[in-house]
């Protein structure tokens, strides 16, 4: 039982990845029909962009995280007016090329500015919690909470306000919502700013829990659109659903494992990371190595203490 | 207060509307009756900036309003309730009659839809249901009614009797002759031309993208041209 719910919890910080994720995809497909593909590098591109304020120049997390929304919402308002917008009106494969081509010039940028080393984002949340034999990481429980609370706003934001109502509209009826007086000029940049910020999120988290890389962009928008067929295009309940129900418990052995962790170690007292049992990365199999630590980040090879033979 | 003059129309090469002039006054109720395809519903979708004017012009309250883009056309206070009733289907009725006021900025919005619901009680009823599961005749009402919301100064309603059930397009008739008696100055486009002529102040009649006869409601009625093409009697 408590395995169980350990997994659900696991799960959950994932799940909400995808659901922010999925959220993003799901906005711009109801209100432009396109698949949005870059979406993942873009989010990448965020998590990058907060890593490189926090490392390289030294910033807090939360300042860093504030300037890489605003440079994700301005990020999203271009390529909504420079890649999107000139194909509107066209034939609907021609959005699909250019999502194709746009997804490769960002994972492009994301090389060109910040190499092609994996990457963690460094954050001061070493605590766990111990909740009847449930184990929460710090972090891991700060990527729960944030994500539900974007996923609570962005909820009330589309039904409670009148620019949320007006994508609905959109979305639902383009003419008609013309006719009841929406710009429908500006609610695309609008979307594309959401679904970019809430992108930028998911970069944080998955940079935050895991780690960025090339390549991972493209499989967490794979992971979306999975999320998306499975709640149904263009539905916001039913991203949440799906990103939940994808998201962990159903495949337990995949679920990486989280924790704070850098590549050099360094904030790491004593080289151990106290997040108790965890998965390891690479059998996924489930391991205590006792006094409370557990150090499997296989991705690295720097902690093999975890006595996995696949390291 | 509307006034087209010489509007034409096109759709890619070729040309649909072949200079048309309209004209309507406060407070009156204006109908365009014709055949299918005759350019009635490119007229509307050319005032309310639907569709682009390739020559003509459109003001309304002397204000020029030609290829304005939509919804600076529903600012400046025309609405219109499009054919086939286009509701947003996934909202709710209280959500739909909500974006009918989304043009506007006052506090007196929560007033208006008690009103409307007043007015279509049904809609009370059907308050927090979607409208796509709403019926037919019932989709009208919620799209006259989120067109109300919008507090026009002039309302267009785009063959708002289509696709329904007699017993429903009377209480359609009957609706929009409430909302005349309202004060409320109408454009109408009907294929149900009776019905439009009984309404209608004034008309004009449309034939292959131009205007052929115009008068009021009574003269078009007993014209015999107009009672043998389109009256059927």
């Amino acid at each position: 039982m408590i395995e169980i719910l350990q997994q659900i919890i696991n799960g959950m910080a994932i799940g909400g990845v995808y659901v922010l994720i999925a959220l993003g995809l799901t906005t711009v497909f109801g209100i432009l029909g396109i698949a949005h593909f870059a979406h993942g590098s873009v989010s990448m591109f965020g998590g990058y962009l907060t890593f490189f304020f926090v490392v390289t120049w030294g910033l807090p997390l939360i300042a860093a995280i504030v300037i890489a929304l605003l440079v994700g919402l301005i990020l999203g308002i271009l390529i909504e007016l420079l890649a999107y917008r000139p194909v509107r009106n066209a034939n609907h494969i021609n959005a699909f090329i250019v999502a194709l081509g746009l997804t490769m010039m960002v994972e492009g940028l994301n090389l060109e500015f910040f190499g092609h080393e994996q990457v963690v984002i460094p954050t001061d949340f070493s605590w766990v919690f111990k909740i009847g034999g449930v184990t929460i990481p710090e972090l891991r429980l700060y990527t729960i909470l944030a994500a539900a609370l974007l996923i609570a706003a962005m909820t009330i934001f589309v039904e409670k306000t009148k620019t949320g109502q007006a994508i609905r509209a959109v979305a639902e009826n383009r003419d008609a919502a013309i006719l009841m007086g929406v710009n429908v000029n500006t609610i695309p940049l609008v979307v594309f700013s959401i679904s970019t910020a809430l992108g930028v999120c998911a970069g944080v988290m998955v940079g935050a829990l895991f780690a960025i890389a090339p390549g991972i962009g493209e499989g967490l928008v794979v992971k979306g659109f999975a999320v998306l067929i499975l709640g149904g295009l263009g539905s916001i309940p039913g991203a949440v659903v799906g990103g939940l129900v994808d998201g962990g418990p159903a495949r337990p052995g995949s679920v990486p494992h989280g924790g704070r962790n850098r590549p050099d170690g360094r904030n790491d007292p004593k080289g151990i990371r106290r997040a108790g049992p965890q998965l390891c990365n690479a059998c996924g199999g489930l391991r205590d190595l006792g006094g409370g630590g557990l150090r499997v980040r296989h991705v690295f090879g720097q902690y093999p203490e975890c006595g996995c033979a696949l390291v | 207060m509307l006034t087209v003059s010489d509007l034409r129309v096109s759709y890619g090469q070729i040309e649909v509307i072949h200079g048309v002039s309209i004209e309507v006054q406060e407070g009156e109720c204006v109908a365009l009756i014709g055949a299918n395809g005759a350019g009635k519903s490119s007229t509307l979708k050319a005032i309310c900036g639907l569709v682009t004017a390739t020559s003509g012009t459109i003001t309304f309250e002397g204000q020029d309003i030609t290829n304005q883009s939509g919804h600076n056309i529903v600012r400046a206070g025309i609405t219109m309730c499009p054919e086939g009733r286009q509701v947003f289907p996934q909202m709710t009725t209280l959500q739909n009659l909500r974006m009918g006021a989304y043009a506007r900025r006052d506090d007196e919005q929560a007033i208006d839809l008690e009103e409307m619901m007043n007015m279509f009680p049904i809609l009370r009823e059907r308050k927090h249901q979607a409208a796509g599961t709403l019926s037919g005749g019932e989709q009208e009402m919620l799209a006259i009614a989120r067109a109300l919301m919008a507090r026009p100064r002039l309302c267009i309603f785009d063959e708002p009797s289509l696709g329904l059930a007699p017993k429903i397009v009377a209480e359609v008739g009957a609706t929009i002759k409430r909302i005349k008696k309202m004060g409320k100055t109408i454009l109408l486009v009907e294929q149900n031309s009776l019905m439009a002529l009984r309404l209608a102040d004034r008309a004009y009649l449309f034939e292959a993208g131009e205007i052929v006869l115009s008068g009021t409601g009574e003269e078009l009625q007993s014209h015999p041209e107009v009672v043998k093409a389109y009256l059927g009697h």
